[in-house]
C-alpha cells in the first residue's frame, strides 16, 4: 500500500518561535557583523594609505547620526555574540579541573573576567589610562 | 478533585493523495494530576476514535510519545496538563519528520542514521563467548549519561539544523555514538568517528543547544557533539601525522 506522508516543511519565522532560536540567530549575525567590521577596519587603513584628507573624510563620515547608530547596533550584536559563546564555552568543552566538570556560569564567570582584564589593558595601552 | 475543562487543539492528517494536516479542537474535562497523554487518550477513548498517536509505557522510559506541546517538543506522558494550558492545548506532531497520520510521525530516516554510527559494542573478537569483558563503576560511569537516551527524538525535533539540513547525523546518533566509543569493551571508535567526521556528521551542529534543552534524560546531546568534534580532530590529525597508525 502506497504511503502519503506529508513532508516536513519549515515554517517562515521559525527563529521567532522561541526566545532560544532568536539567541541564536543573533549570535550568528553577530559572527557576520564581526567579519564586516574588521573589513571596515582594513578599509580605513587603505584610507590612511591614500592620504590625509581621505582618511579624515572617511573619519567624518564615520562620525554622522546614521553610522554612529548603525556602530551601536552592530557593538550590541558583537557583544551578544561574545557573551553567548562565553556562556556556551563550558558547555561546548566542559573543563575538568575536578572530578566533575565545572559548571558552565564558573566558567563563563573566569571568561568574563579575563575578558574585561584584557579589555581594560587594551584601553590603558591606547589611552594612558580610564 | 476538582474537573477544569480544557480544549485540545490537535494535528489531524489522513494519509491520502492531496491531504494536507488541519487542526480539531477537543474540549474535555481535566484534573491537576492528568499529562496530556491522558487527555488524549480520553479523546481516544470518549470523543474521537479516529485519532493517532502513539504511547507505551506511560512513564517516560519508553520514548514513544513525544509532541510538540504548545511548539515545545516535549514528552505527553510527563507533561501536565495544568502546566501547558491556558484554556487551550496544542498538540502537534514532532517537527522536523514527515507526518504518516495525525501525530504519528516516520522515524525510519533518524533510525539509518542511528545504524551507521554502529550502536552496538564492536569487538575484534566477537564470536569467542568464553570471555568475559568486566567494568568497573568509573568505566560504567565514562557513559552513563549517554546511555540513558531513550530515542525520543525531540532533540531532532527541536534541532534547527536537521529542519535546514536534513542530511546531518543529529544529537541522537551522535549522542549514542558516544556512549559506544566510551565504552571500556567497544573496539568500534576508529570506524564511528569517520563516520562523524563527515560534512553531514558532528561538524554540521552549529551549537544551539536546544537539542540539550528538551532531553527529558538530561543525556546533553550538544555537548556529546562537541566532544565528538574533538575526538574526530584527534582521530585525523593522528592519521595525519602518524600514517603508520592507521
Amino acid at each position: 500500500m502506497a504511503r502519503h506522508e506529508y513532508p516536513w516543511k519549515r515554517r517562515p519565522g521559525w527563529w521567532l518561535r522561541n526566545p532560544r532560536y532568536l539567541a541564536f540567530q543573533l549570535r550568528e549575525a553577530g559572527g557576520v557583523v564581526c567579519a564586516l567590521y574588521g573589513l571596515l577596519l582594513l578599509n580605513l587603513l587603505m584610507q590612511l594609505r591614500e592620504g590625509e584628507s581621505t582618511y579624515v573624510a572617511f573619519l567624518t563620515m564615520l562620525r554622522t547620526p546614521p553610522v554612529l547608530y548603525l556602530n551601536g547596533v552592530l557593538f550590541g550584536l558583537v557583544l551578544w555574540h561574545a557573551i553567548s559563546w562565553f556562556m556556551l564555552i563550558g558547555k561546548a568543552q566542559p573543563v575538568q579541573l575536578t572530578r566533575k566538570p565545572l559548571p558552565w556560569k564558573a566558567v563563563f564567570g573566569i571568561n568574563v573576567v579575563l575578558w574585561l582584564g584584557v579589555s581594560g589593558a587594551v584601553v590603558y595601552l591606547i589611552f594612558g589610562g580610564i | 478533585m476538582a474537573e477544569q475543562d480544557v480544549v485540545f487543539r490537535v494535528t489531524r492528517y489522513r494519509p491520502v493523495p492531496g491531504g494536507r494536516p488541519t487542526f480539531q479542537d477537543y474540549r474535555l474535562p481535566f484534573r491537576n494530576d492528568m499529562v496530556v497523554l491522558d487527555g488524549l487518550n480520553y479523546i481516544k477513548d470518549h470523543l474521537d476514535p479516529t485519532l493517532t498517536f502513539r504511547w507505551s509505557c506511560r512513564m517516560g522510559i519508553c520514548g514513544s510519545c513525544g509532541a510538540n506541546i504548545n511548539g515545545q517538543p516535549s514528552l505527553t506522558c510527563e507533561t501536565f496538563i495544568r502546566d501547558v494550558s491556558r484554556g487551550v492545548v496544542t498538540v502537534e506532531p514532532l517537527s522536523n519528520f514527515p507526518i504518516l497520520k495525525d501525530l504519528v510521525v516516520d522515524f525510519d530516516d533518524f533510525l539509518n542514521k542511528l545504524a551507521s554510527v554502529k550502536p552496538y559494542i564492536v569487538r575484534k573478537d566477537w564470536g569467542d563467548w568464553t570471555k568475559e569483558y568486566t567494568q568497573y563503576p568509573e568505566d560504567l560511569e565514562a557513559y552513563r549519561q549517554q546511555s540513558l537516551c531513550i530515542n525520543c527524538m525531540l532533540c531532532y525535533a527541536a534541532c534547527p539544523v536537521v529542519g535546514t539540513s536534513p542530511e546531518f547525523i543529529g544529537p541522537a546518533a551522535s549522542a549514542l555514538a558516544l556512549r559506544y566509543i566510551r565504552d571500556s569493551r567497544d573496539e568500534g571508535a576508529d570506524a564511528r568517528l569517520a563516520r562523524l567526521n563527515t560534512k553531514n556528521g558532528v561538524w554540521e551542529c552549529t551549537f544551539v543547544g536546544e537539542c540539550s534543552v528538551v532531553c527529558p534524560k538530561d543525556v546533553d546531546p550538544a555537548a556529546a557533539i562537541q566532544t565528538l568534534k574533538v575526538l574526530a580532530t584527534m582521530r585525523h590529525l593522528r592519521r595525519l601525522l602518524m600514517p603508520a597508525s592507521r
